[in-house]
């Protein structure tokens, strides 16, 4: 008896849960684990994203939140356990659909199950600068390019500088 | 007739100027802008556009002009409050991005005193580039003292992107990369900061008055692009004082590609600078 009635307070939770994901309930600002998991996950901008990417961190939030709200309604004797996938959400990045994993209770992990551009092709959702070696960069010899940029030349450092070499011939 | 580069078959042409302490450039394909037939007098019109908007903001903004309201304000002749509508919103504007870069940028010299000269440039390069829109010139590359902004292409119609070069700080006289602007992207901007020269205005956050380059680990020079020339410049600064934490919060936070060259010459760059 205790396992069914557990069962089904389990099942209760995850219900409410996912209702409260579906109807996109935006609780309140999650400055979660969670939410920061979704971020790095979806590749969002995080606190300042632009309003490109604030739908699929919204959805993250909101997925962070109304789960946290969810569980921590329905009391403290149940306890949600499961993985639950959330809707897909188009981004900067393609579409994007991720899934919680809920344990006692609480969000221990948040993973991608699609991202896709529209070539429906994975694709690379962070854009961390990396370290990499002087040949791996975008080459280029001063005949190739149209202007130059460096760090501020002063008026009396311009007379020797590439740019000067460029619209010395272009004047 | 000079000779000027050749860009399949096309060509470019050139005014500079001299403001704010450095050179500013203005390039346009050859006959890009609107009465040029035959003469070069748009070309010349567009250019004193661009200057005067140089000269207009230096004039307010300028900490090397006695008389500027800036000075005033450093000086405590004026206060804020009773300053221009200009100032309070480069004011506003740079305290903004002190919020966002969490004071990696800031508008305050270590000794207190407001110093808007990280932003103004990237500002009026901005707003040289709206002079150049209302003229109805859609092709053009501004190039500030090695902050550039874009739109269009060098040959008009072709959709082909700007090139531009990345000087590299341990050998000014060579290119460290390339970078592509406009054309079908949608980053127009690319701006670069050191932390060995004049007129950066950059200072190791909360670090008094230690400035950035005293640290190791620091950047040599660092390379941001942007749709827009003041985020470029702005968070090129902001990573130069910031180190690689500013980095990391700077390419999670914004759409930009970054290009980093650390004090021992090592580099960490975005996918956007990769080959």
């Amino acid at each position: 008896m205790r396992t069914r009635a557990a069962v089904s307070a389990a099942l209760a939770s995850a219900g409410i849960l996912i209702a409260g994901w579906q109807s996109g309930v935006h609780v309140a600002d999650t400055g979660s684990s969670v939410a920061s998991a979704a971020a790095g996950t979806t590749g969002a901008t995080g606190s300042s994203g632009s309003s490109g990417t604030s739908s699929s961190s919204g959805t993250s939030d909101s997925t962070a939140s109304s789960g946290a709200s969810g569980a921590g309604t329905t009391g403290a004797s149940a306890k949600a356990v499961g993985t639950y996938p959330g809707s897909v959400v188009q981004t900067r990045f393609g579409s994007v659909q991720v899934q919680i994993t809920v344990q006692a209770g609480k969000i221990t992990d948040v993973t991608a199950l699609q991202l896709t551009d529209a070539e429906r092709k994975s694709v690379q959702i962070s854009n961390r600068a990396a370290p990499l070696l002087r040949d791996e960069v975008l080459q280029a010899q001063s005949a190739d390019v149209q202007t130059i940029s460096g760090a501020t030349v002063t008026s009396d450092a311009y007379l020797n500088s590439l740019q000067a070499a460029l619209d010395a011939a272009n004047l | 007739m000079q000779p000027t580069s050749e860009l399949g078959g096309s060509a470019l042409q050139a005014r500079t100027f001299g403001s704010m302490g450095t050179v500013i450039s203005l390039t346009v394909p050859a006959g890009a802008v609107p009465g040029t037939a035959g003469g070069e007098g748009g070309l010349d019109a567009a250019s004193a556009a661009v200057e005067r908007v140089f000269a207009g903001l230096d004039e307010t903004f300028s900490l090397y002009r006695p008389d500027s309201e800036a000075s005033r304000l450093a000086r405590g002749e004026l206060s804020l409050r009773d300053s221009s509508a200009a100032m309070r919103d480069r004011y506003a504007e740079a305290l903004s991005w002190r919020l966002r870069t969490e004071g990696a940028f800031s508008p305050e010299r270590p000794d207190g005193v407001l110093d808007l000269s990280g932003l103004i440039k990237g500002y009026a390069i901005g707003q040289a580039g709206e002079a150049l829109r209302s003229r109805r010139i859609t092709d053009w590359c501004l190039n500030a003292g090695g902050d550039v902004l874009v739109m269009g292409s060098p040959v008009p119609g072709s959709g082909t992107a700007w090139a531009a070069g990345v000087v590299d700080p341990m050998d000014r006289s060579a290119l460290l990369a390339a970078y592509e602007l406009g054309g079908p992207g949608t980053r127009c901007a690319l701006a670069t900061s050191g932390s060995a020269e004049r007129g950066d205005h950059i200072w190791a956050a909360g670090a008094g008055s230690r400035t950035a380059g005293s640290s190791g680990a620091g950047f040599a020079q660092v390379s941001v692009a942007a749709a827009d020339i003041v985020t470029a410049d702005v968070l090129a600064t902001a990573i130069v004082a910031g180190g690689t934490a500013m980095l990391h919060r700077a390419t999670d936070g914004w759409e930009i590609d970054v290009l980093a060259v650390r004090r021992n010459g090592e580099l960490l760059a975005t996918p956007g600078f990769r080959a």
